[in-house]
């Protein structure tokens, strides 16, 4: 471990992964600073959501080491869980609990895990639910809910835990498009509190704005690391301007739009 | 028409039911205390082995605890195979007279229930094991990413919903017990059928008896599965919610 790693809250080392034959991530090496808002960016199957549930050790990797505040996340059960608890996760498909009510979905983990009163749980829930304007919702039930409301409650009930940091896996990819900035306007506000945050999207914009530093992957490489406004403008990787071509050219295409009126 | 000297198959039904009343009445018990308490045990030895079968063998636990995760399932596994691949008359046979060769004094009821127990126990596994794979995935990942263990993700979230998905089978399972009790006959438990045997076989009216017996199972299976299925319907049915306006200023 160098001490590069000591000063960072996750890095991983030499991280690989495969399922089979098939190598989906390979010798993934980056570090994350407390504070940073990292957006990774990439085709599918280039393996982000893969790295993002490895770091949560939903996957167990081929190879490499994953550190947390500088020590070595075990392979031990406790362990694991214990780390899950100061790491938050957000999925593409919401996976909140299907036979509770909100309120009992952002309180349980709090009292089961984190063996907090049922007070201190209860206002940390309304406290999240509010900030993502989900609080009236504390009596429905996930089956009540549009998909953009699910995935507000979800990442209250992540901010619930009070995490180091926060995943999110494509959070808005299953949403439609009317709910999607909803969601993304939870996430920039997120963003600004200084919560660390590792995201995995297909929204360029969001990605260019929001995030401190951007990562574009390719078949289980990282390919470029570089602040949004480098990545995006000036990319180094012929790869990456491939990839963002399409999203330059319809950016270019609206501001074009809008200087001819 | 007279019952007191019954002379027509409707007139020796009456007559039997009305000699035999008190016996019968003792059969049905029996019966439904035996169904009654052998599924409750099997529900729970059923969703223990449900649930065994559904723990994952880490590579990283040590090896103690590996070997006996193992040992344990293939227990599980080979008792699930060998009680829905026999018939319960056997098993009843086995058991009862197995423990009496083995010098374990047993009555035919307890044995009775034992034999229930252990076959509700293999059928609900399997049942259990369904019920936990219907569930999805993401639930599980969703408690695990707030640092809840296995075991707790099992209890708190997984269970509760594969229990809704379960519900309709156990309530089968016990209606088919209920039933099913007719062959523990064999090892002479008391219950229903025992007493219809005995009762025609003094008069050497078997139909009329069995007759009566079978009014009695099919009335008291028809009005329990009524009385599930409207209690079902009610568990289905989700309230709307209220929104807790409380919390409404300065919410979108």
């Amino acid at each position: 471990m160098s001490e590069k790693t000591a000063a960072k809250v996750i890095s991983i080392e030499n991280l690989s992964k495969s399922f089979g034959d098939h190598q989906v991530l390979r010798k993934i090496d980056f570090a994350v600073a407390k504070g940073e808002v990292i957006c990774i960016v990439g085709s599918s199957g280039s393996g982000k959501s893969t790295l993002l549930r490895c770091i949560n050790k939903l996957e167990q990797q081929t190879d490499g080491k994953i550190y947390f505040n500088g020590k070595e996340v075990e392979e031990k059960q406790r362990e694991i869980n214990e780390y899950r608890s100061r790491v938050g996760m957000v999925f593409q498909s919401f996976n909140l609990f299907e036979n509770m009510t909100v309120l009992k979905n952002c309180m349980l983990a709090v009292t089961t895990v984190l063996h907090e009163s049922k007070k201190e749980a209860f206002e940390r829930a309304i406290k999240n639910l509010k900030s993502v304007g989900m609080a009236p919702y504390i009596n429905a039930y996930p089956s009540q809910l549009s998909g953009g409301q699910k995935q507000r409650v979800a990442i209250a009930r992540a901010l619930c835990m009070n995490p180091e940091v926060l995943l999110f896996d494509e959070p808005t990819s299953a949403l439609d498009p009317e709910m999607v900035g909803d969601v993304l306007n939870v996430m920039k506000e997120l963003a600004h509190t200084g919560l660390t945050m590792i995201i995995v999207t297909h929204e360029m914009a969001f990605a260019r704005d929001v995030s401190t530093r951007t990562i574009f992957m390719d078949r289980g490489y990282i390919v470029e690391d570089a602040p949004p406004h480098e990545l995006f403008y000036s990319p180094k990787n012929p790869r990456t301007r491939e990839f963002l071509s399409r999203f330059l050219k319809d950016q270019t295409e609206k501001t074009e739009a809008v200087a001819n009126g | 028409m007279n019952f007191t000297d019954p002379s027509n198959i409707l007139e020796w039904i009456v007559y039997l039911a009305n000699e035999y009343k008190f016996m019968f009445l003792e059969g049905l018990w029996t019966t439904l205390y035996i169904a009654v308490i052998g599924t409750f045990f099997g529900f729970i030895l059923g969703y223990l082995v449900g649930m065994v079968q559904d723990i994952k063998i880490n590579k990283q636990d040590n090896i103690v605890k590996r070997i006996v995760m193992r040992v344990v399932k293939i227990v599980c596994v080979v008792y699930v195979e060998i009680f829905r691949g026999t018939p319960m008359i056997v098993q009843g046979m086995i058991v009862y007279y197995g423990m009496l060769q083995a010098d374990i004094k047993i009555s035919p009821a307890l044995a009775g229930i034992l034999v229930v127990v252990l076959n509700t126990g293999a059928y609900m596994a399997e049942t259990v094991r369904g019920g936990i794979n219907s569930v999805d995935k993401g639930q599980k990942e969703g408690a695990w990413s707030l640092g809840m263990s296995p075991m707790l993700t099992m209890f708190r979230v997984v269970l509760p919903q594969a229990f809704k998905n379960v519900v309709p089978e156990m309530v089968n399972t016990f209606l088919t017990n209920l039933k099913m009790t007719s062959v523990l006959n064999v090892i002479g438990v008391s219950e229903l059928f025992l007493v219809a045997k005995t009762a025609g076989g003094t008069y050497y009216k078997y139909f009329e008896a069995y007759l009566v017996i079978a009014v009695i199972y099919f009335v008291i299976c028809f009005v329990l599965n009524r009385l599930f299925l409207l209690l079902e319907k009610k568990l289905a049915k989700k309230k709307a919610y209220t929104l807790a306006v409380e919390y409404m200023e300065g919410t979108a």
